[in-house]
């Protein structure tokens, strides 16, 4: 389920850490970033893997909103949402921005799977309003220049 | 504008440790190392030094808290989840000077004597997470962090981890929880981390800020920075602004400098020749002060309590005059409603309806009495709760209606025949302590003025 990468990167977290239950959060992260999801195929996998139960797993994999149930796109753009940045209309950009990548109104994820785009909670770049990040990278602001940049990607 | 903190930031070299060891980083650690760790702890005391991370608390006394029991483990955690709105200072500090946060680490862990340390940032910074990685393999090859750090025989391994969206991972004991692995639901206290924290060992939770203050204290000495600031407040403050100014971003400034002087040298003015309407000083959860409170403010903690308000993270958001104050705070409100842990009921409720009342008012489906009711909504969350996230969410909603009062109460069109959410069927469900819905809706509709002091 998981690249050799991923899982190496899982194990490396676990043997430093003091139980399995340590490496949970880093199992996520690693499985939503190549999985773009943790569903309930991915949760018994991280159970298996981590010798936790499912419920257990789940319960924190709900909690963080960065772990999505269902499937997100190759990459994915978050806008940021918080008070700064709405106040340089970030939420039209995100409305400008879906547009552009062809997502319908009230979806997220372009038809071919290749990019979410999300309102979401401050991402600390305030300065750079309306802040906004392309996968782990912060991109803002989100002018005409950046959005250009990232529908090329 | 100060310099204690960003002497060394503007250049990207800073980031290799050849760099900014030429420029003297790791010679507080080493200072640190020579002395005994009550030494450390006194010197960061005499300093002034106060939690930067919003609360104030000293940190020499947080520090002194942990008396570490025969067999017991010391855990340092640097809070660098940094997620309350307006706040990214210490984005720009581990972005630039990677090397003098990890110095602040090993400094905090020495005085405590932890062995073990954790940089627990927000699931959003993992690139800056690969800068303090990079950094930490290049000290810890350079046997400063490791085994006998610096040749002295003391200990320490630092540990980085990523959050995964959530707020309340800010919270001391939220972090603590999110580091174990587990949903990020606050702990109740006492017993205090310096008691239980981490896997039930006594902890401390620093701001990053606050340790790359240590770091430098160490090496200039208490005397440097107490010499800076006022007397209550010591040293300096990075100020992370953002609105409506010219030139956002992150300034030091010296405990005590001007508010207005700041807004018009460092931050350039307010953008677009606009005035100023508005300031938050301190992130979200600090009162709002309107433009006149703002005016004779100095930028410590003594002068914005003075005004009812808090330095808190010092990140500052600036309004200008044309802003809607209440589709601001509306958006403020959905903020903590949307990051609400849900562990304790007042804040998990109480959040959402604030948000939920906003939006029916800016949706020009208010009822009379709903100015009220979110007072008092924030009222019934206010000191009711594990964590400070439910006290923060209040903040912003009494102070924006009571010192906007107009904007919000031109919301209100009176009377209203019927509230939106009977009208619509969801909302509320008045059971004990009211009429049953039904009879609610045939009950005449309040008039008069709103049953509450604002």
């Amino acid at each position: 389920m998981l690249t050799s990468e991923g899982l190496e990167e899982i194990e490396a977290t676990r043997a430093e850490e003091p139980s399995a239950r340590h490496a949970l959060l880093t199992a996520l992260r690693v499985t939503q970033r190549e999985r773009h999801k943790v569903g309930p195929e991915e949760i018994e996998y991280i159970a298996g893997l981590l010798g936790l139960s499912p419920a257990i797993v789940e319960g924190v994999a709900r909690f963080y909103d960065q772990i999505t149930a269902s499937p997100t796109g190759q990459h994915i753009v978050r806008v940021c949402g918080g008070i700064t940045c709405y106040l340089s209309q970030s939420d039209r950009v995100a409305q400008d921005l879906k547009g552009f990548l062809g997502i319908a109104d009230g979806e997220e994820t372009s038809p071919d799977g290749e990019f979410t785009v999300r309102l979401v909670e401050c991402i600390g770049d305030c300065d750079h309003a309306p802040a906004g990040m392309l996968d782990d990278r912060f991109v803002g602001p989100l002018d005409e220049r950046a959005l250009r940049t990232i529908s090329e990607r | 504008m100060a310099d204690f903190l960003t002497r060394h930031t503007k250049d990207p070299a800073q980031k290799k440790l050849d760099t900014a060891r030429g420029r003297g980083a790791y010679e507080g650690f080493r200072r640190a190392l020579a002395m005994s760790r009550q030494e450390v702890v006194a010197e960061i005391d005499a300093s002034g030094l106060r939690g930067r991370g919003g609360a104030g608390f000293p940190t020499g006394r947080k520090w002194s808290f942990i008396h570490a029991k025969e067999g017991q483990s010391v855990y340092l955690l640097c809070n660098a989840d940094e997620s309350e709105p307006g706040t990214f200072k210490d984005h720009h500090l581990m972005t630039f000077d990677p090397h003098l946060v990890l110095e602040g680490v090993a400094v905090g862990a020495y005085a405590i004597g932890a062995h073990r340390a954790y940089i627990y940032l927000r699931g959003e910074y993992a690139s800056i997470a690969e800068t303090l990685a990079a950094a930490l393999r290049e000290a810890t090859a350079a046997g400063i962090i490791g085994q006998s750090c610096l040749g002295s025989g003391y200990d320490l391994s630092v540990g980085l981890q990523l959050g995964a969206g959530a707020y309340i991972c800010g919270e001391e004991t939220g972090l603590i929880q999110s580091l174990e692995g587990k949903r990020a639901y606050p702990r109740v206290r006492p017993p205090f981390p310096a008691v239980h924290g981490f896997l039930r060992e006594p902890t401390v939770v620093n701001n990053v800020e606050t340790l790359a203050c240590a770091a430098r204290i160490m090496a200039e000495g208490a005397e440097a920075f107490a010499r800076l600031g006022t007397r209550q407040s010591a040293g300096t403050k990075l100020i992370s602004v953002s609105g409506a100014v010219e030139r956002p971003g992150v300034y030091e400034v010296e405990m005590g400098y001007p508010l207005m002087q700041f807004l018009s040298h460092e931050a350039g003015g307010i953008s677009g020749g606009r005035r100023l309407k508005a300031i938050i000083p301190g992130g979200t959860s600090v009162p709002v002060l309107t433009a006149e409170e703002a005016a004779p403010l100095t930028i410590d903690y003594e002068s914005m309590l003075s005004a009812g308000t808090m330095l808190g993270s010092g990140g500052m958001i600036v309004f200008g005059d044309g802003t809607s104050m209440p589709h601001a705070l509306l958006r403020i409100a959905e903020f903590y409603a949307h990051e609400s842990c849900g562990e304790c009921t007042p804040c998990r409720e109480g959040t959402g309806w604030m948000a939920w009342v906003l939006r029916r008012l800016l949706a020009g489906e208010g009822s009379p009495g709903d100015l009220g009711l979110l007072l008092r909504v924030g009222d019934n969350i206010e000191g009711r709760t594990i964590c400070g996230l439910g006290d923060a969410s209040v903040q912003p909603v009494r102070s924006f209606i009571r010192k906007f009062r107009q904007e919000f109460e031109a919301l209100a069109p009176l009377p209203v025949a019927f509230p939106a959410w009977q009208l619509h069927g969801h909302g509320p469900r008045t059971g004990r302590f009211g009429p049953p819905v039904e009879e609610a809706a045939q009950s005449q509709p309040v008039e008069g003025p709103p049953d509450y002091v604002l």
